[in-house]
């Protein structure tokens, strides 16, 4: 049986959470991200600034009628090692490889 | 449910991305305020044009121009959309290429008709409101929208072996079933859904 190894920079809830929901739009703001997982803004921007250490995320923040305005978009990095994530999975979840 | 930072089981991983991949998917949907207000001009401009074939009178100008005031509405709902959402959905994206190439060969048509004036090009406008609309109600599976599509394209058919006049029928026909009606259901089913 060959067990794929779970990237740790994904293998957490709340920025497994991130990156999914990032994975289903073209981008989002904090509070897209903050109201969909129900998380803190503390603990949602330590989050954050892993993906976007590990460059799974961009982050562009800006200015939108006086207010900031946090802007996170995945990369082309982070849409592979989510697709390597969801295949290392399947591997636990199916480890004779039958569908 | 609150996500804190713990370590997950794989059967938990795949929980957590289907629900988020769910949630933001169901994040994006029409209220029907577009395609009310298209349908609502189209139906004008169409039923207008029938009458002024039927009774015999001018206003000195194209009521099909109306289209173009109608696109001033259009914009500032956009941008009052836009800046209110939080989230640019792919759909989305999509969508508003797919609508802006279709107002860009309605445009064309529209001048094309105004300086060769050919015959039954109303045809080609049936065939032209199908496109979007089509598409829009395969995105979506929104089969008021499919349907509204497929209308407009056998009343393109239809259209070629009947009169301008008919036509113009057809035309209202085709804002009826393409965007009014597919409207009128997005918005209820938004306003029951806002009040759940």
């Amino acid at each position: 049986m060959d067990f794929k190894e779970l990237d740790p920079i994904l293998h957490s809830q709340l920025r497994l959470a991130v990156v999914s929901l990032l994975i289903s739009v073209r981008e989002a703001e904090f509070t897209f991200l903050k109201e969909k997982t129900n998380s803190t803004a503390g603990n949602l921007s330590v989050q954050i600034n892993k993906l976007k250490d590990a460059g799974y995320i961009e982050v562009t923040k800006q200015f939108s009628n006086n207010y900031p305005q946090t802007i996170c978009k995945i990369t082309k990095k982070g849409i592979e090692s989510f697709e390597a994530y969801v295949n290392a999975l399947q591997s636990y979840m199916n480890p004779n490889g039958l569908s | 449910m609150s996500l804190e930072e713990k370590k997950l089981s794989e059967n938990e991983s795949l929980k957590l991305i289907t629900e988020m991949i769910s949630k933001a998917k169901s994040s994006y949907h029409s209220n029907g305020t577009g395609a009310i207000m298209w349908g609502i001009v189209i139906l004008f401009c169409s039923l207008f044009d029938f009458f002024k074939m039927q009774f015999q009178f001018d206003i000195g100008f194209d009521i099909w121009w109306l289209m173009f005031l109608a696109l001033v509405p259009q914009f500032i709902m956009l941008f009052k959309n836009k800046r209110k959402k939080n989230f640019v959905s792919y759909e989305e994206t999509t969508l508003s290429y797919v609508w802006l190439a279709f107002g860009a060969s309605i445009l064309m048509l529209m001048f094309f008709n105004h300086y060769y004036r050919p015959s039954h090009s109303e045809s080609l406008f049936l065939m032209l409101f199908g496109l979007p609309t089509f598409i829009t109600g395969g995105m979506f599976r929104f089969k008021p929208m499919i349907l509204g599509g497929i209308i407009c394209w056998g009343l393109f058919f239809i259209s070629l072996y009947t009169d301008l006049k008919i036509n113009m029928l057809f035309m209202a026909l085709a804002a009826l079933s393409a965007w009014l009606i597919p409207g009128i259901i997005l918005r209820n089913k938004c306003i029951r859904e806002a009040q759940k």
